[in-house]
């Protein structure tokens, strides 16, 4: 785990220092003489042999020092730690409505198999499936933020201002999860176990809420935290289309600015979270399913 | 094909409701001649293929039949309308944009683009991963352990963010670059899938003979494997293809895609926002485009997912009542269930299959009923029906399931529930599966106790534990904390007869209940079984292929083929003077030790009908060795040819006997 986050900071680290673009240059309007670019350059460390500012990048890493952005010279630290919280935040709210949402409609559409509201929500599912969320969140704005004005746009700024965001990463997390709800239920109900529970005449409900649920949640927490890297993904996409103050549009302008320490720090985070998320639904999967065990 | 009776209890797992011996038919992968025909059913995935084909027509087309060239500037006619607007005309049919560039022409070439993109990403994707699944698969060891970890890690990280940050840095970004980015981000899943399948398939008996025959590496993997496995990757690559297409538009969306001005859809989704206070169709008919293609690529894989992988479309328990008041049949004296004229079909497409045909029989209080007959008799399908749990499309179309003055096909949802568990108990096959998994058995005890006993906390429990001593479990109290799968598949089904007996139900059905168990714990089941019917009188409706196992355990036999009883009567009467040739046959075929000591079976030969398709005749005429002319045109009807003994067949009631046999 502790391995994943390491490979891929690394990873992130080379990278963006191998590919071309000097941050220095960037840093300063064309035209600027070399010498001067030179003394940003050592100003923010760039001059140096790049193993030794991998060295450098490590030892801060374990201080818990994540460096000072090229950008104003502010601790990306303060930076991160000043986003995170809107970025889980908004992702935790449209997690937990998608979630409700997809096993509400899955429920429904696995009751049925092939009836009208089966076909219904499987048309709404390819639909939301193939719609990019950049592109709904633009047309979001358009009719309610611009045509209607019944919600804010952009920035976080009350309740109101998670809907437009919050719906587009919602539409974005639907169908899969819907899809599997759907399937897994499917994939129980035609289990021995759920004959058996029928045949010693438990009611329909408790069938269903105790003997599907509870086998068929398994794979669903597993999709759910997946789905949480995915949140992470996304937000960079939502965030920059309706400017949150969150962790993805950091990320953004970071990479467009080749501010390398704020990259990083980004990236580090980004990744601690979803490990993070993954532990916790393994340890959730062991407390649903006996069968495994740590 | 000869086929001995019993027979084996892998071949009745793998028919669970005794139905259609055509389901243990080798299921073949399906090969691409039949995907016409499928498409022709699957609409949706001709309709997304279609599509498909249509808009890859237009990418490829697009130096043609676009109007204008998309990257010339027309600044005295920007941002032009559509032509249905007011101010739009049908020279720019879709409007211009800021620069005047036509929006039609752009879309064309931003297909071209984004698909080009997007297709070699899945080809580059899709052949590194097949090839790494392949070897990975099939040598196993190291590369296997190095490739896993890699794609590990792959998949433990978003890596579009990756991606992002890759092009972010880079100032120059030709179609190759982002061709690369997609694709080296996009084999894991190819790989990881291929490895599975190859893993399964290097197991198998013919790779296995064929090596054994001395065939090399090479010849094995591209002869025997490979055919075998490369399904997969379409599917995968269809599903991947419509993720890239959004992927691709995304990064220029972000300004990270192909270097301007190049169109794409992306792209111009991004200069279109700038706009949309303006001209709102600039961001909206990008969008469109996008949506359109990946919906028809989405369609397409979710009809070849289906094609390639068929599921078997598993049973849905749907009960259908009969309806109206059921007509004065009174239930005779001492009977505690009465079955009478019972019929149950499967309407299939095309065919219905008659499960159960024309069945009565009656159990009296304490009494036990055996049910014989080989997998797909309709014994299975009897036992649901009367418990009124059949898998859809199975229905009982006539009949009456008479107990205590209710038809059991005619009452309603609630009141079956009442009567399911407290007054009929089941047990099935496989206690295994019939357990759930993930339920302590002290749960599964007790709801079933409070649902029907209306026991509280204390006393269900002290039921509980007195319901596993009766079926002589030693330590009962540390069971009801165990899981299932802690148990021994002969400790399953003893929770299995606890759970069924713990509301001491008037009737216990009991589907085979030993055929997935070891002799020893067979015979030790049959006595608990025993101990309880006579401890707590209930009736046991005993369903099994074996009738050596009915010899002594039954009070009545009843013989069952394709669907209809062919003989019942008292048990001593059908064992020791079989009138029907069926029943002759199965006592015949119970394994003996003859004089000499060696072991004999004798088979029945031939096979059972199939159930979709009845002879007019008697249905067991193709394998019986007294076949005479009248068998072939008339089915039989059950005769008393004894007291307490019928059975169906001309051999008894002379009709045939004038004419000749045919052998």
């Amino acid at each position: 785990m502790v391995l994943v986050i390491f490979g891929v900071v690394t990873l992130t680290f080379f990278v963006v220092r191998l590919v071309p673009g000097d941050p220095a240059r960037l840093m300063e309007p064309p035209g600027t003489p070399e010498s001067i670019i030179q003394t940003v350059r050592q100003q923010i460390g760039t001059d140096r042999p790049i193993p030794v500012q991998y060295v450098d990048f490590l030892s801060g890493l374990v201080r818990g020092d994540l460096g000072k952005s090229f950008r104003g010279g502010r601790p990306v630290a303060e930076s991160v730690a000043k986003a995170l919280p809107n970025t889980l935040l908004l992702g935790l709210v449209s997690m937990v409505v998608a979630t409700v949402l997809s096993v509400l409609t899955g429920i429904a559409a696995a009751l049925r198999p092939n009836s009208w509201i089966d076909r219904a929500v499987l048309v709404v599912v390819s639909v939301a499936q193939s719609t990019p969320n950049f592109w709904l969140g633009v047309m979001l704005v358009l009719i309610f933020a611009i045509e209607f004005q019944w919600f804010p746009a952009i920035d976080m700024a009350g309740p109101a201002s998670f809907v437009l965001p919050g719906a587009t990463l919602v539409v974005t997390l639907f169908p899969l999860l819907v899809r599997t709800v759907r399937q897994s239920l499917l994939d129980s109900l035609g289990e021995d176990y759920v004959r058996a529970a029928r045949a010693r005449g438990l009611p329909e409900h408790r069938v269903l809420l105790v003997h599907v649920m509870k086998v068929a949640a398994v794979p669903l927490i597993t999709l759910v935290g997946l789905q949480a890297g995915f949140v992470l993904g996304g937000a960079v996409v939502v965030e920059s289309i309706f400017n949150w103050p969150g962790i993805g549009n950091l990320a953004l302008k970071a990479i467009q600015d080749r501010d390398f320490p704020m990259i990083q720090g980004t990236v580090l985070v980004i990744a601690g979270v979803f490990t993070l998320i993954n532990v916790v639904v393994d340890l959730t999967y062991a407390a649903l399913d006996p069968r495994i065990r740590y | 094909m000869p086929r001995s009776i019993p027979a084996s209890a892998t071949e009745l797992a793998a028919q669970p409701n005794g139905l259609a011996p055509a389901t243990s038919r080798v299921v073949e992968r399906p090969g691409l001649k039949d995907l016409t025909r499928f498409l022709r059913r699957r609409k949706s995935a001709l309709i997304g293929l279609l599509s498909f084909a249509g808009i890859l027509a237009l990418a490829v087309l697009a130096p043609v039949i676009s109007p204008y060239d998309p990257l010339k500037q027309d600044i005295a006619n920007g941002l032009k309308p559509p032509a249905w607007n007011a101010g739009g005309s049908f020279v720019h049919p879709l409007g211009t944009d800021s620069l005047g560039r036509d929006i039609a022409s752009r879309l064309l070439w931003g297909a071209r683009n984004s698909l080009l993109i997007s297709i070699s990403a899945v080809l580059l994707g899709s052949s590194i991963g097949f090839v790494l699944g392949l070897l990975s698969g099939f040598f196993g060891g190291w590369v296997d352990a190095v490739l896993m970890r890699v794609s590990d890690i792959q998949l433990a990280f978003p890596f579009v963010l990756f991606a992002i940050a890759v092009l972010g840095v880079s100032l120059e970004r030709p179609p190759v670059l982002l061709i690369a980015v997609l694709g080296l981000t996009s084999w894991m899943v190819y790989a990881r899938v291929v490895r599975s399948r190859v893993l399964s398939e290097r197991e198998k008996d013919y790779v296995k003979a064929a090596r054994s025959l001395g065939a090399g590496q090479a010849r094995v993997l591209l002869k025997y494997i490979v055919p075998n496995v490369w399904q997969v990757v379409p599917v995968i690559a269809m599903l991947s293809l419509g993720f890239l297409i959004i992927v691709e538009s995304l990064l220029s969306f972000l300004a990270l895609g192909l270097t301007p001005p190049t169109p794409s859809w992306g792209s111009m989704l991004a200069e279109g926002r700038q706009y949309m206070l303006v001209s709102p169709w600039m961001p909206l008919f990008p969008g469109l485009a996008i949506v359109g293609t990946v919906l028809a690529v989405n369609l397409a894989a979710d009809g070849l997912t289906d094609y390639f992988d068929p599921k078997l479309a598993k049973g849905q328990f749907r009960r259908v009542r009969l309806l109206g008041a059921w007509t004065a049949n009174e239930q005779a004296g001492d009977s505690l269930l009465k079955v009478h004229a019972l019929n149950t079909i499967f309407p299939l497409e095309g065919a219905t299959i008659r499960a159960v045909k024309d069945v009565s029989f009656e159990v009296e209080r304490g009494r036990v009923l055996g049910i014989v007959g080989e997998s797909g008799s309709g014994k299975s399908v009897l036992a649901l029906s009367i418990i009124q749990l059949l898998d859809a499309p199975g229905v009982v179309a006539s009949g009456q399931i008479l107990m205590n003055g209710q038809d059991l096909v005619r009452i309603s949802d609630r009141e079956i529930g009442a009567i399911r568990g407290k007054r009929i108990g089941m047990i099935f096959q496989n206690p295994g599966a019939s357990l759930n998994p993930v339920l302590t058995i002290g749960f599964q005890l007790n709801e079933t106790l409070v649902q029907h006993r209306k026991l509280s906390g204390a006393a269900a429990r002290r039921a509980a534990v007195r319901a596993l001593a009766l079926v002589g479990i030693g330590d009962p109290e540390r069971l009801l904390k165990a899981y299932p799968f802690q148990l021994s598949g002969g400790m399953q089904q003893r929770v299995m007869i606890a759970l069924a007996m713990s509301c001491e139900p008037d009737v216990l059905i009991a589907d085979e209940p030993t055929t997935a168990l070891d002799v020893t714990t067979q015979a030790q089941l049959l006595d608990r079984l025993d101990d309880l019917r006579l401890r707590l009188s209930t009736s046991i409706i005993f369903i099994t292929h074996d009738i050596a196992l009915l010899a002594d355990f039954a009070d009545t036999i009843m013989v069952m083929y394709a669907g209809q009883v062919c003989e019942i009567g008292a048990r001593d009467r059908v064992i020791r003077t079989p009138r029907h040739p069926y029943t002759q046959a199965l006592l015949n075929s119970v394994t003996r030790t003859d004089a000499l000591g060696t072991k004999r079976l004798n088979a029945i030969p031939g096979d059972p009908p199939d159930p979709s398709e009845l002879p007019p005749g008697c249905p067991f005429a193709n394998r019986c060795p007294h076949a005479m002319d009248i068998c072939w045109q008339a089915n039989p009807t059950l005769t008393m040819v004894e007291s307490a003994h019928h059975a169906a067949c001309y051999l008894l009631t002379g009709e045939g006997s004038a004419k000749v046999s045919r052998q």
